[in-house]
């Protein structure tokens, strides 16, 4: 079963605040089997080369979700990634901490922000007192109902989607990846009596900041696959809440404007779009818009495929036909 | 200073769940935590949590293959109360949100595990017990109650015959606290890191069965540790029984199906003890695979059952040993998996010291025995970290204010400050290293009495080398390298304990198994060892096991 060693280097973000002013990144170089987890060489790296490198890591079988830290800039378990393919991509192992999460020290991050957003999910079962659970038995559930949760109870909350998510950066309002499959976990839960309610509450509450990137599915070690629970939340958000946001909004004209003319009408699309008062504080980049590029102004013509488009919309959901 | 009512340290199933009871009567409670509750070894168990629920299974059934599988060391009355406990306590989870694997009719679905006699593990996929963190971490999270989070428990303080607190070491500010308590539940699950060759995670270091030890407390039956039969070859991550439960074979080199030697009834599913003795002599008798193991073949059961009822199997498989269980038979060997022992404790999680309760695989009740059933364990963390919550609520609404001062943090702070000024000493990864090596390699699943005196001399030698201990790091934040040191001088403690026991226990009983004494010895041993810490290492004493039903027979499954 042994197989040859190889030289892997490994670059090692080391970051200290009570007493670094920047950040360094230490050069180790080991020999070691291209089957080698990362953790194992980290670990390695602190017994043998410098005891100082701190790191999370508890369970080494991805499952504890303590070791999630970037890859060659990618967010990922380090128990999980093997040194061999990282060597053959990059030549070298860049290690660096998450992003998103305040650095405590090395690659050691302040997952406060992570949880912070995860609890605003309101994270447990909500009851009714109206619809008490049975009485010494198991709530019962359907096949189609246990399918649901094919995906979602397999989260470990390592954070790494939280890390790979450019919303996440980008808008304190966002719940992120993690916490929002984890609302669709309570979404689909027959025991959860609060189902209509989440789905209209999260709709202002962040749901529609997903710019559908799909980098979180990419980092999630587990499959969860968070960037189609978000789609199937949004489905099941304009069900339930109806085309309240401008998400919701611009996410239906943008479908709508497709299916009429497989073509983008900008204007159309803003106006269906915005709400009276967001509409007027677009007006002025509109205007700007419409200097450099005069052709959005006008309705734009039908393109050649479209009845393959109209076709594609009809496959895709037959009972839309006139409407 | 900091002061509740109630302090749990450990945040994992035993230690949620005495948390949950302890706040359900309306103490002020706290936990404390080396890693985040979601991060604890209790979400590695994979297999299930036995429940005697099946129309043909009984309550009784269930003690009867406890008590059996126990090898007659697990004490009856707390079986008998365990295994009442089990439905109620499944169902509740289920209540908390628990994802649960369900039946085609709906119902929990169940599989068949080692030395049961009915399909009686209740199970969620092959992470039950991830799934049972995540409901009780979710229903805990609508309480009120502190967390000390990534905070290191350094000592629990005795003073005038009780329990006051405890001392933890805060790593992210760096510094040692101490927290006054009127109970405190200790919940820090087991020392597997003592061994190299395990399941366990990196931080089982047993950091609360050492404190308690040092603060007086007994600790009980530390010689019998569980070696799991099917662990990865090389990283020793466990494969669960389940993978057995649902079908799978165990074959050897020249392709037998070599368990009907062994256990000619139940083949595969004979107890955890019997199934690793097995393996072993296998291998030793040169019917192993060259290099040294077995193989666990599932492809036989299909790509479907393996990929919906064994899915991280599929991935630890494919990730960690470059194999797909669908089609290649898995490489596996046992490892150190779990501690029957631990800190001695009633049904109520009471220790031999007032206000100090234990739960979980820290605590040793013992419903276990010589030898655990697969499934017992995270039914055990439920069961019992309910009885010590509750346990401990009573007792801290009759206790006057806990006595703790700066000094008790103080003298911690002094003891680790002396690691962190020696110029030169020893490293404490170094004696990990070293201590795993003579673990795996001397106090194994067979027992030699010259190996077990030889270990002794080599686990003391380095408790002397661990008085010059160096905690070479200077930072103070989330310094690592000091954790090390604690944790590395807390499972010398007890792999010292372990191999005490294992000397003086002259006979083989379920997982411990003396290779000059192959019988077990009724007339002589049926009886708990006590370990208490005396100035010249481990003072021996033995305590009855208790009985209410059932007549030890010869185990044969």
């Amino acid at each position: 079963m042994a197989a040859a060693s190889m030289p892997a280097k490994f670059e090692v973000y080391r970051f200290d605040p009570s007493k670094d002013q920047v950040p360094r990144y230490d050069t180790f170089t080991l020999d070691l089997p291209p089957h080698t987890p990362v953790l194992t060489a980290l670990l390695k790296i602190r017994t043998e080369n410098d005891p100082s490198l701190t790191l999370r890591y508890s369970c080494r079988s991805a499952i504890c979700g303590s070791c999630a830290m970037l890859i060659n800039s990618k967010s990922r378990l380090a128990c999980q990634t093997q040194i061999g393919p990282e060597i053959a991509a990059h030549g070298k192992i860049v290690i660096e901490p998450m992003r998103s999460q305040p650095v405590v020290r090395d690659l050691v991050v302040d997952q406060k922000p992570f949880w912070d957003r995860y609890r605003r999910i309101e994270p447990h079962l909500k009851l009714d007192a109206r619809e008490p659970m049975p009485v010494g038995k198991e709530n019962p559930m359907t096949p189609e109902q246990v399918e649901r949760f094919k995906e979602t109870p397999r989260c470990i909350a390592c954070g790494a989607c939280y890390s790979a998510c450019p919303a996440v950066e980008a808008d304190p309002a966002f719940p992120g990846p993690m916490a929002l499959a984890k609302l669709y976990r309570f979404v689909v839960d027959p025991r959860d009596k609060a189902q209509k309610d989440r789905l209209v509450r999260i709709q202002p509450d962040g749901l529609w900041l997903c710019l559908r990137c799909h980098l979180c599915t990419e980092a999630c070690p587990k499959d969860v696959r968070p960037s189609e629970r978000i789609r199937d939340l949004k489905e099941m958000a304009i069900a339930a809440g109806g085309l309240s946001e401008n998400g919701s909004r611009h996410a239906h004209a943008f479908k709508e404007n497709i299916g009429e003319a497989g073509v983008l009408n900008e204007m159309k699309l803003v106006r269906q779009t915005y709400g009276p008062m967001d509409l007027l504080k677009s007006v002025p980049q509109g205007i700007k818009l419409a200097r450099k590029k005069p052709e959005i102004l006008k309705r734009p013509h039908p393109i050649e495929g479209i009845d393959e488009v109209k076709a594609i919309y009809k496959a895709l959901d037959p009972e839309a036909e006139g409407k | 200073m900091h002061r509740h009512d109630v302090v749990v340290v450990g945040a994992g199933l035993a230690g949620q769940r005495a948390a949950l009871a302890a706040i359900e009567a309306k103490r002020d409670v706290a936990i404390v935590s080396k890693l985040h509750p979601l991060r604890s070894h209790s979400g590695a168990a994979q297999g299930g949590i036995n429940a005697a629920v099946g129309k043909e299974d009984s309550v009784d059934t269930h003690i009867y293959d406890t008590v059996k599988g126990s090898d007659y060391l697990g004490d009856q009355d707390a079986i008998e109360f365990f295994c009442r406990e089990a439905g109620p306590t499944v169902i509740e989870m289920e209540h908390f949100g628990t994802i649960f694997s369900r039946a085609p009719d709906g119902s929990l679905a169940r599989r068949p595990f080692g030395g049961a006699a009915f399909p009686r593990t209740i199970y969620a996929a092959d992470r039950t017990g991830l799934a049972l963190l995540q409901g009780l971490y979710e229903r805990l999270g609508t309480e009120s109650f502190t967390m000390y989070e990534e905070w290191d428990l350094t000592s629990v303080v005795v003073r005038e015959g009780r329990c006051q607190g405890i001392v933890a070491f805060d790593r992210r500010h760096g510094e040692f606290e101490t927290i006054g308590a009127k109970s405190v539940v200790l919940a820090t699950g087991p020392c597997g890191r003592v061994y190299g060759r395990t399941t366990n995670s990196h931080t089982s270091t047993g950091d609360g069965i050492a404190a308690a030890y040092r603060a007086g407390a007994a600790l009980k039956d530390m010689e019998f540790v569980q070696f799991h039969p099917t662990a990865l070859l090389e990283s020793s991550i466990l494969i669960t029984e389940g993978a057995r439960g649902e079908g799978g074979l165990l074959k050897n080199g020249i392709g037998e199906r070599f368990m009907s030697r062994y256990a000619p009834h139940v083949l595969e599913l004979a107890s955890r003890d019997v199934v690793s003795r097995a393996i072993i002599t296998e291998v030793r008798e040169g019917r192993g695979f060259p290099g040294g193991y077995v193989h666990l073949e599932l492809m036989h059961l299909g790509k479907e059952r393996i990929e919906s009822r064994l899915q991280e199997i599929c991935d630890f498989c494919r990730t960690f040993a470059g194999i797909d269980p669908v089609t290649q038979p898995i490489p596996v060997m046992p490892a150190q998996h779990y501690m029957m022992g631990g800190i001695g404790t009633n049904i109520r999680g009471e220790t031999n010291i007032p206000g100090l309760f234990a739960a979980g695989e820290a605590a040793c009740v013992s419903i276990h025995g010589a030898n655990r059933l697969g499934g017992n364990s995270l039914l055990e963390t439920l069961v019992f970290g309910k009885q010590a919550g509750t346990a401990a609520a009573e007792h801290a609404e009759k206790t006057v204010d806990p006595q703790v001062v700066a000094a008790d943090a103080e003298g911690e702070a002094a003891r680790v400050g002396a690691m962190a000024s020696r110029k030169d000493g020893e490293e404490p990864q170094h004696l990990r290293i070293a201590m795993q090596a003579t673990m795996d390699g001397l106090v194994g699943v067979f027992r030699v009495p010259g190996e077990l005196t030889q270990a002794l001399g080599e686990v003391r030698a380095l408790r002397g080398r661990y008085g010059r201990v160096r905690v070479i790091d200077t930072a103070k934040s989330y310094n690592l390298n000091l954790t090390d040191a604690l944790e590395t001088g807390n499972m010398l403690e007890l792999a010292e304990v372990i191999v005490a026991g294992a000397i003086a226990r002259t006979e083989s009983r379920g997982a411990h198994s003396r290779v000059d004494f192959p019988k077990r010895d009724d007339a002589n041993w049926m009886k708990h060892t006590i370990a208490l810490s005396g100035p010249d290492g481990p003072k021996l004493s033995y305590a009855p096991v208790a009985y209410t039903r059932w007549e030890p027979k010869e185990r044969v499954y």
